[in-house]
């Protein structure tokens, strides 16, 4: 195995997974919400990229653009269904948890029941072609997903930085009664939040789907991955968040190269916790509680 | 029958008795009203206006009557001095009988629910025995589990998601044991335990370090990492979706039924001895100490000496051992262990099952897990109905209640206080009278009885300033009067200076103003405002009509 290419893998699948981790840092922080239903986000979004891709047309930006509008409505289900009602209501954080993981329960057992147990597939929307680069192949689809993912985070950083709304996100970040106080509305940000979030997690599932399947429980292991980097980044913090991508994405290269596929998950793990018993809050995250909730 | 029967601006004329005499001053006859009973007003201001309902406000307690000599005799857990029931004795007042009144029922119920367990297997249909069956031998074994996990999620308020990993793990270890080395059933719950605890002393390291939801996240991944790691690796994978082949204790040549018979109630005595677990750390020391510590207040409880930490690792670690245990037990009853239990559905149906019922109570995890057992493995007619069934009612749960089936009850009483204190706020008039909360800052209690007074007769005086009336004073304000208006001026006469008017005459025939008193001694009256009057009884009217003014305002 060429080392050049495990490491191009990994940074694709890293750019892939980084996209969930920045959007469960992004709800985290300024929400308060943990967000475990992106599994949900992630199926639903692909799905709607399927149905497009069979029942519409095969153009690459149609099928894209269906994922990510899929995916932000997906996130406006689960602001209306879990954010809104629960925002003010006693121990909003573990009820707000669980309230997400119970509705992945239900979307996995709906998608079970309308599409079925069989894995579906999209259309290659980066077509077939291949640059050399020295001696290493990149295939148009690697080069595709990471300019993808990166373009959608620097569209939304951009967004977040510049925009009213964004200012109100990072106010809501900073101290949301303060926020509150000052007329933002908390339903409102929470809804452009799950929105943004909903709508990185549409793309990243969109270009996951070119290397894996669409399934019913197909959103576990893109949640699990996101929220281990956010875990390691540290909540909140999107720079954080591409670090512990590009070191959790090394780990797993060169675990592949030196011990064996099998262990990936285990080093990044051992990796994750050396690195939360150092820094309990991740990688770049505040010492001290950055959002009281 | 009362007089207010009658409307009181029916016309009526007043005749003034006295012209028969020759005496009379005032007019000779006036139009004026028929009085209201004064009796109605103060009916209608002292009655008791919320609606009283027979239910709901007191607490019942169960009596036992008739105890004679033993109603202070006490049945005590041999060999503690800690009684049976949490029971009180006294003498009723009315009978004089003495009697025992049970304060904590809990115990009862448990034992009831119990019992009903126990006699599951003779009370279930013929045409579903196997399926009960099987269902309770599941729901004895993740009934034991999620109390565990109460304990660790409650009790210690370690958010871990990883129970069902640990017990997984040992599930297979054992079972891997077994199979190699042909270990009898006996020894898999204690090596289990063992295995347990190391895998607690492994994922007990970062909760040191870790916040609530940190951890949450990271046992999530933790769990992944098991599933993937008994999945793919040599020993453990297995063509059959699991690990098979351990020694049981159910020997395989018996009945059927008494297979799931001896499945049954053993899982059922797992569920027990889980409960004593929950018991033994919840309810006493351990428990006592966290229960200083709630989430938000530790920095508080460290202060005041509680070293909330190392009780939160203690109780762990024990649950880690307790797990491992269970996972044993599992091995040893079903003769090995599926790849199921790692699944992040598995983790999601425990956490629905707790949730259900309410985290932080035994109670709450057996009705939790037995609602959810029961919709997964005995409505299988249902299909993915189930468990889209279970889902909207966790979601159902953690939306709109505060802390599960179990909360309700305080949640209901939070609201109804509430609720009580806002109907309350609404009721409350203030014209004047004494309001509670003011009541009890005052000494003198006779000048809030005359504030009430006062109170109902200016709402009954109100009612008698008629157009009639006033007409009746406009044309005679001196002399006799109709009874309405008669009662009206009495009351005015006897009120305080500071409250009253006064004329001041101007030139030696007038013109008259109206000046008002401060109530002060040396400091001098007021002019009212700039009219000026040309007779006195012009005036006298005035002063009247600005008293029935400030009347009708209070």
């Amino acid at each position: 195995m060429d080392i050049a290419f495990v490491i191009i893998n990994a940074i694709t699948v890293a750019a892939i997974y980084g996209l969930i981790a920045i959007a469960v840092s992004i709800t985290w922080s300024s929400l308060g919400l943990v967000n475990l239903a992106y599994g949900f986000i992630f199926s639903f979004a692909g799905y709607a990229a399927w149905l497009v891709a069979t029942q519409v047309s095969k153009d690459p930006f149609l099928i894209a653009g269906a994922g990510i509008l899929a995916g932000a409505v997906a996130g406006i289900i689960i602001c209306l269904l879990v954010f809104i009602p629960l925002h003010d209501k006693p121990a909003f954080t573990s009820r707000g948890m669980i309230a997400t993981l119970a509705i992945s329960l239900i979307g996995s057992q709906v998608f079970l029941m309308v599409f079925g147990p069989t894995s579906k597939s999209l259309p290659d929307i980066f077509g077939r072609g291949k640059v050399k680069f020295f001696d290493i192949t990149l295939t148009a689809e690697k080069i595709g997903i990471v300019v993808c993912s990166i373009t959608m985070l620097i569209v939304a950083v951009t967004w977040m930085r510049s925009s009213r709304r964004g200012l109100e996100i990072r106010a809501m970040m900073m101290n949301p009664h303060a926020a509150s106080i000052v007329g933002i509305g908390i339903r409102r940000t929470g809804l452009y939040v799950m929105a943004l979030t909903g709508a990185m997690a549409g793309l990243a599932s969109v270009l996951l789907s070119q290397t894996y399947y669409i399934a019913p429980f197909s959103g576990l292991t893109p949640l699990i991955k996101g929220v281990s980097i956010a875990l390691c980044g540290g909540l909140g913090s999107v720079q954080g968040a591409v670090i512990a991508a590009i070191l959790l994405g090394l780990v797993e290269a060169l675990t592949n190269k030196f011990a064996g596929g099998q262990f990936v998950l285990m080093t990044q793990f051992l990796v994750i916790i050396l690195v939360l018993m150092i820094r309990p809050r991740g990688i770049s995250g505040l010492v001290d509680k950055a959002r009281e909730q | 029958m009362s007089m207010s029967d009658h409307p009181p601006s029916k016309p009526y004329v007043w005749k003034n008795p006295l012209f028969v005499w020759g005496t009379a001053s005032g007019n000779a006859e006036a139009p004026s009203a028929r009085l209201p009973d004064p009796r109605d007003t103060w009916r209608k201001h002292t009655a008791f206006k919320v609606a009283t309902h027979p239910v709901g406000r007191l607490k019942y307690f169960l009596i036992w009557p008739h105890h004679g000599n033993r109603t202070w005799d006490r049945t005590r857990w041999w060999p503690t001095r800690r009684n049976l029931l949490h029971v009180k004795g006294l003498y009723n007042r009315k009978t004089a009988i003495p009697e025992k009144k049970i304060l904590d029922r809990r115990p009862i119920y448990w034992m009831l629910s119990l019992i009903l367990l126990a006699m599951g297997p003779f009370l279930f249909p013929q045409t579903q025995m196997n399926t009960l069956l099987t269902a309770g031998a599941a729901f004895g074994i993740f009934a034991a589990i999620n109390v565990c996990w109460t304990l660790i999620i409650g009790t210690a308020s370690i958010f871990s998601l990883a129970t069902y990993a640990v017990v997984g793990t040992a599930a297979f270890v054992t079972s891997l044991l077994s199979i190699r080395l042909g270990l009898p059933w006996y020894a898999l719950p204690p090596i289990g335990a063992g295995v347990g605890l190391a895998f607690g002393v492994l994922i007990a390291a970062p909760a040191l370090r870790l916040d609530g939801f940190y951890y949450a996240l990271l046992t999530l991944g933790l769990n992944e990492l098991f599933r993937v790691f008994f999945t793919t690796s040599k020993q453990f994978g297995a063509a059959s979706g699991g690990l098979y082949g351990a020694d049981s204790f159910i020997d395989q040549n018996w009945q059927p039924l008494t297979q799931s018979m001896v499945a049954y109630y053993a899982s059922l005595c797992l569920l027990i001895a889980a409960l004593f677990l929950f018991r033994f750390i919840n309810g006493k020391r351990l428990g006592r100490v966290l229960r200083m510590a709630p989430e938000k207040h530790e920095a508080f409880a460290a202060a005041c000496g509680v070293d909330f930490k190392r009780a939160r690792i203690t109780i762990f670690l024990l649950t880690s051992v307790a797990l491992g245990f269970i996972g044993g037990f599992y091995a040893a009853q079903y003769r090995g262990v599926a790849y199921s239990i790692f699944d992040f559905q598995t983790v999601l149906l425990g956490l629905a099952m707790i949730t259900i019922g309410g985290i932080g109570r035994a109670e709450g995890a057996v009705l939790g897990t037995l609602v959810v057992i029961f919709l997964r493995d005995v409505l299988l007619q249902l299909g993915p109905w189930r468990y889209l069934i279970i889902g909207s009612a966790m979601l159902g749960v953690v939306l709109f209640l505060n802390n599960g089936y179990f909360g309700i009850r305080r949640q209901f009483k939070a609201w109804r206080a509430k609720k009580s204190g806002e109907w309350r706020s609404t009721r409350t008039e203030k014209g004047g009278e004494t309001l509670p909360e003011e009541a009890t800052e005052s000494n003198d209690k006779d000048a809030l009885y005359f504030r009430r007074f006062d109170k109902v007769q200016r709402d009954y005086l109100k009612g008698l300033i008629t157009p009639e009336a006033i007409e009746e004073h406009r044309r005679q304000p001196l002399g006799q009067h109709s009874e309405a208006l008669e009662r009206v001026l009495l009351y005015f006469r006897r009120a305080k200076l500071e409250d009253k008017y006064a004329l001041h005459r101007a030139g030696p025939q007038g013109p008259y103003k109206i000046i008002a008193f401060s109530g002060v001694r040396g400091v001098s009256p007021r002019l009212v405002d700039d009219r000026e009057f040309g007779t006195l009884d012009e005036a006298y009217h005035a002063v009247f009509m600005r008293r029935v003014h400030d009347l009708l305002e209070s």
